[in-house]
């Protein structure tokens, strides 16, 4: 009896961990620290997502849109006024795999993002720019690139990094054993399926020309390479010491003890508490202005770090009231930020009323989507409307239908669709009364779907079952047997604006099949040309804002509070704070 | 007793290789496996995934193979972590164990003391008053009194840390290394110690007010034995008598790691582990995990048998 | 020893004579009990509020309102408004009637299941309780989360409304949860049959059903209050859990369990206490007043008091 209600209780919390966890597979590289839990809409929820205000008078919504610069530095507690060379911020879970492309966890990759540099970085509006490459030539039928990397690059033992390396990194992912999550292997590189097949014993496509140059041809011209294959870069003298084909296993001895090229290396892990990062007096652009980085695991509510000062930088939902809170504080500069999502509900198109188009239309208009991501958040979401980023260099609202909420309108596309409202109130076609199975993730957001959604489907005669999932594991299992009709989710973190419509390629929607939707998403990636690109990203965003073979939902809005100590801070959507980091100091 | 012995330790080896099965299959039935998560890779990609993690065998094949690894004591690599699992329980479970042993340890000695006292004064105001307040501790959810006394002692006034196990960044050893941690582990125990309190108290002090009405206690009292001694040496083994099949139970416990309150102080224990890898479908170490603590409650169930004989030998085993 | 032992099969018509007016006894020393009367008292007060409450109340529709959103409690809405807009007060009542249903109807069964099978493993032994125990032990090995899951995926793939699934949920926990409390009750069972008065029955040659309904019951009937009324809280409790996982019930139907869940983060904690204090307070004043009124209840029913 005592054990049944230990474990009753003792599961009482277990839901916000599993939302949590769920978003771990989701992104490798790159992520943004503390808010790189973006596969479900519900997982940036969290502890931040509360959505509420006490002040009297609402503030209006999306209250900040410029940095907010702390007002009284003399508030900041003691234990981060003592601090002098060390910055601190939370990371909900790193686990100590710090090789890049071999790590599982987004949290991992928010630390080894630190550890590494990349050959080409992406900057704020996520055009590629050269890092470790100092340039790179892409070749006229947009196969072969060619890297041209800076001299005098090292690792963090002081060893050199050359060409040889980056070969190396690229090889290894084509490994038979190779189990990360690495997008690589997608991208077809000559040769690339022999070496896997153990008929070669390098692959054809990778050409070390010098010691700072490398070039690697592709079967197929792709637009998102440049980045892709600008990744980090494993030391082949390191990691590739006792390498031989078909066995990795050794690289897991290694995830502790890992040896790069980034800003920081790595001081002492401590699983479930810290990652300590020193300077690395060997980073190619300098040693980095402050000496200690601390990440300190902290799960769900980091509101008590930030208050008692034993954390410097944490994010927030930018709710009003907690903007109101965060200024009240006095001593954290904030920043406000839009991740690079979007959040959308798939449809399964496979079943019969949802095959047709007018009825996702009355569906977008029907639901109050002001109310359920703006007005409730308070502020801390905007609509979207089409698979795109609001901070994409791609996104535009040019013929793009906004789908404001018009149940009038709504119900005259359902009965133009042949659904008559029926007896009871429900519309019904051929005698099938029309009935919605939503599939959510347990989070506050959800509730406050699930309720509004529900009035504003009575109003239109629609049956509303809302079926809630604690954990993301069971839900994809669920879409995946195909019972439902709709289901929520945010994509993972986009790059490129190829990656928007990246869930209609893996696998998870199978039955949109549209030839213009093809074609022009190959135009788009066959050219590496920005304005080129723009216009054709357009036509798609306007051929899927009329088609919505996926319904879109919200965008998110954070705010970054940090120490107002801390100078020269800023948040890239791409690749969160370690553009910038090096760059840091402490007033 | 030493065929009674034999005969449980051969019913333990049983038990426990059901167990084990059962929970193999009971994972690998729960909806999705490690790779369904990761929404971002293709459908060939999955499957690529699953051939090179042999999830795509059947059941009981897996079930064997794991079974042969782990008499050869290997447990396997954690998918998610990409660590052992063996080192995951040592970076994880000591920090779970330091918690719970000492508030269990605080738990069951107030709560005997307590408990000793309000029966031997039942219905006064000391009685009264204990009672309100252990079912009002024993009302309010974890959370609750975790966040509430953060709010006071940690952001407020300051005396206590806010969670963690030591302070961070902090290259502290020795005394002073001791002297961190304790202060971390303050608040958390006094949560873990008002949780169980309430259930313990209320069991020891219904017991004993039962032995003090038997027979053999108004005998020592007759013979003008002191109150004292028969209060503590007479009473007290009869009332703990019952409580001794729960010490058994208290031994997966003491490793199971505590989640709500890990989760609330971050303290770096087993059970958050646990969760996460559940989410994950971290198979190697949730099974890694689940049997260490099916192996500690069938020990644990056997040694209260034992106890149980030990403490009234009139119960025949 | 107690005095209704040393009744012969000759007496039995007495005997429920007796047994009647034990029980007006019983109630009569119960009401002398102050604090379990007002214990009971509270109980009373929480079932009639949450379930003819709302009747009273303009906002049990529930309707959403973004104008009024968190607001603090005034002249409209008692107890405020939650982050929909929606009238706490209803909401409290309105989860009560799930929260006392559920919690009630779980301990129930937990309690029976537990105490039927400890009884008879305790009472028989032998195979029966080489049998009832060593299933025991292997379902105590058994961790529950993956069940919970497996659970929630078989009821979703039947189909049942999920308006029904907590209940069964309930049951299958029941099912699950039964062995802590079987053991703890045929330790009680294997230590009194060896006591004096059984040995007395055995003597006058009662039948099983008589010894063990009629003796060994009435003695652990006291052990069983107190776990009872220790897992109500836990059971009301745990009727959020089920809904955390999607098992319970869907929102926006309200439970006392998901309303306090509502604010388990310093934010809401701090700033908006009217989400977690009429839930939280509902939820500690029917388990503290359970409790008082279980451990009045307790000492009347102990036969080894009735001297």
């Amino acid at each position: 009896m005592r054990k049944s209600t230990i474990l009753l209780s003792s599961l009482l919390l277990v839901g916000s961990l599993l939302l949590t966890a769920c978003s771990n597979n989701s992104n490798t590289n790159n992520a943004a620290a503390t808010d790189n839990s973006a596969t479900v809409t519900a997982a940036a929820d969290g502890a931040t997502g509360s959505a509420a205000s006490s002040s009297p008078a609402p503030v209006p919504a999306g209250a900040l849109s410029e940095p907010y610069t702390a007002t009284d530095l003399s508030k900041l507690p003691a234990v981060a006024q003592n601090r002098t060379d060390t910055i601190i911020v939370g990371l909900t879970d790193p686990s100590g795999a710090f090789t890049p492309y071999f790590q599982e966890s987004g949290y991992d990759g928010n630390v080894s993002s630190l550890l590494y540099a990349s050959l080409v970085t992406v900057d704020e509006k996520g055009v590629p720019a050269p890092e470790l490459a100092e340039s790179w030539d892409v070749s006229e039928d947009q196969l072969t690139y060619t890297f041209h990397l800076h001299k005098d690059l090292k690792f963090s033992d002081g060893s050199p990094l050359t060409a040889d390396d980056v070969a190396f990194t690229w090889t290894i992912q084509y490994d038979k054993a190779y189990d990360g999550g690495s997008s690589l292997p997608t991208l077809n590189v000559k040769g690339g399926q022999a070496y896997k097949e153990g008929k070669a014993t390098t692959i054809e496509g990778i050409k070390v020309i010098d010691p700072q140059t490398i070039s690697v041809t592709l079967e197929k011209p792709n637009a998102t390479a440049l980045v892709v294959l600008g990744s980090n870069v494993l030391s082949k003298a390191y990691y590739g010491k006792d390498y031989k084909f078909g066995q990795l296993e050794y690289i897991k001895k290694l995830h502790e003890k890992p040896l790069g090229d980034g800003p920081y290396k790595l001081e002492k892990f401590i699983p479930g508490q810290e990652v300590r990062l020193v300077a690395n007096e060997n980073y190619f652009k300098g040693k980095p202005k402050t000496e200690h980085f601390i990440y300190k695991t902290s799960e769900g509510d980091v509101w008590q770090f930030l208050e008692t000062g034993e954390v410097d930088y944490a994010s927030f939902s930018a709710t009003d009231e907690n903007i109101e809170k965060l200024k009240a504080l006095g001593y954290v500069n904030i920043l406000p930020y839009t991740p690079s999502t979007y959040g959308y509900m798939q449809v399964n198109l496979k079943h019969e009323q949802l095959k047709d188009k007018l009825v996702r239309q009355a569906l977008m208009y029907g639901l109050d989507r002001q109310s359920i991501y703006v007005d409730a958040t308070q502020g801390a979401g905007a609509i979207a409307n089409i698979p795109a980023s609001p901070i994409s260099w791609a996104y535009t609202e040019e013929g793009i239908n906004p789908y404001k909420y018009d149940p009038e309108k709504a119900k005259q596309l359902l009965d133009e669709a042949g659904w008559a409202v029926g007896a009871n109130g429900i519309r019904e076609k051929d005698g099938k009364p029309f009935s919605i199975h939503y599939l959510g993730s347990k989070s506050k957001n959800t509730d406050i779907f699930i309720a509004v959604a529900k009035e504003n489907f009575a109003a239109l005669g629609i049956d509303f079952q809302p079926e809630v999932f604690a954990d993301f594991n069971s839900l994809v299992s669920k879409v995946e047997g195909g019972d439902y009709d709709l289901v929520s989710f945010s994509t993972s973190m986009l790059t490129d604006p190829a990656d928007g419509f990246m869930q209609f390629f893996d696998g998870e929607i199978t039955d949109y099949e549209n030839p213009k939707f093809l074609e022009l998403y190959n135009k788009a990636l066959a050219t590496s040309d920005i304005e080129e690109r723009k216009a054709v990203y357009k036509e798609l965003y306007q051929l899927f804002n009329d088609e919505l073979p996926i319904l879109f939902t919200s965008y998110k809005k954070t705010v970054y509070a940090y120490n107002g100590r801390i100078q020269n801070l800023s948040v890239s959507p791409f690749i969160g704070l370690a553009g910038s980091l090096p760059e840091w100091t402490l007033k | 007793m030493s065929t009674y012995l034999t005969k449980r330790l051969l019913y333990m080896l049983v038990i426990l290789f059901a167990a084990s099965l059962l929970i193999f299959c009971l994972y690998a039935l729960t909806p999705g496996d490690f790779i369904t998560g990761n929404i971002k890779l293709t459908a060939e990609r999955k499957a690529e995934l699953r051939e090179i993690y042999g999830l795509n065998k059947p059941v009981l094949e897996r079930y064997g193979l794991w079974m042969k690894d782990a008499f050869h004591g290997n447990f396997g690599y954690s998918l998610a972590q990409q660590k052992p699992v063996l080192q995951l329980f040592s970076d994880y479970i000591w920090n779970s164990f330091l918690l719970a042993a000492v508030s269990t340890f605080l738990t069951w000695v107030i709560a005997v003391i307590v408990g000793v006292i309000s029966a031997y004064k039942q219905y006064s105001w000391f009685d009264t008053l204990v009672m309100v307040a252990i079912f009002a501790a024993m009302s309010l959810p974890s959370f609750f009194i975790g966040l509430f006394l953060i709010k006071i002692l940690a952001v407020d006034l300051k005396w206590l840390p806010p969670g963690g196990m030591i302070t961070t960044g902090s290259n502290a050893t020795g005394l002073a290394y001791l002297k961190e941690v304790v202060r971390h582990m303050t608040l958390p125990v006094v949560v873990m110690v008002l949780l169980g309190l309430g259930s313990l108290t209320r069991y020891f002090r219904s017991n004993m007010i039962d032995v003090l009405q038997q027979d053999y206690i108004r005998t020592a009292r007759a013979k003008g034995l002191k109150e004292r001694k028969v209060l503590f040496t007479h009473a007290l083994r009869n009332a703990l008598l019952p409580a001794i099949t729960l010490v058994g139970f208290e031994l997966p416990a003491l490793f199971g790691g505590s989640l709500i309150i890990e989760q609330i102080f971050n303290w770096p224990g087993i059970g958050q582990l646990y969760m996460k890898s559940f989410g994950l479908r971290d198979y190697p170490l949730l099974m890694g995990f689940t049997m260490f603590i099916a192996i500690l409650t069938v020990i644990g169930t056997l040694l209260s048998d034992i106890l149980y004989r030990v403490a009234d030998p009139r119960v025949r085993l | 020893m107690a005095a209704d032992s040393k009744l012969t099969k000759l007496q039995r018509p007495q005997a429920k004579l007796q047994k009647s007016s034990l029980f007006r006894q019983s109630l009569r020393k119960l009401m002398h009990n102050k604090l379990a009367v007002s214990g009971f008292g509270v109980v009373v007060f929480m079932f009639v509020l949450c379930f003819i409450g709302p009747f009273f109340s303009p906002y049990t529709d529930n309707k959403i309102n973004m104008a009024m959103m968190n607001k603090a409690p005034n002249l409209t809405h008692w107890l405020g408004t939650d982050a929909l807009g929606r009238d706490i007060l209803t909401r409290v009542m309105q989860a009560g009637r799930i929260s006392l249903t559920v919690g009630l109807a779980s301990m129930v069964l937990s309690v029976l299941l537990g105490a039927l099978l400890g009884a008879i493993a305790g009472y028989y032994r032998g195979l029966a309780d080489q049998i009832i125990m060593r299933v025991a032990d292997l379902l105590m090995t058994i961790p529950g989360l993956p069940l919970l899951f497996i659970f929630g995926a078989l009821l979703s793939e039947w189909k049942i409304p999920t308006d029904y699934r907590m209940y069964i949920v309930m049951l299958m926990l029941s099912i699950v949860n039964w062995p802590g409390l079987a053991r703890m009750v045929r330790g009680q069972m294997l230590s009194l049959r060896e006591r004096e008065f059984m040995q007395a029955a055995v003597v006058l040659g009662l039948r099983d059903r008589r010894k063990l309904f009629g003796h060994l019951l009435p003695n652990i009937v006291p052990l069983l209050i107190v776990m009872a009324t220790l897992n109500i809280g836990g059971a009301i409790l745990s009727e959020s859990v089920l809904s955390f996982f999607g098992l319970g019930v869907m929102p926006p139907t309200p439970t006392w369990g998901n309303m306090i869940d509502a604010a388990n983060n310093m934010i809401d904690f701090q700033d908006h206490p009217w989400l977690w204090i009429p839930p939280g307070l509902s939820i500690f004043a029917t388990v503290i007043a359970i409790n008082i009124f279980g451990d009045g209840l307790r000492d009347v029913l102990d036969p080894k008091q009735k001297r």
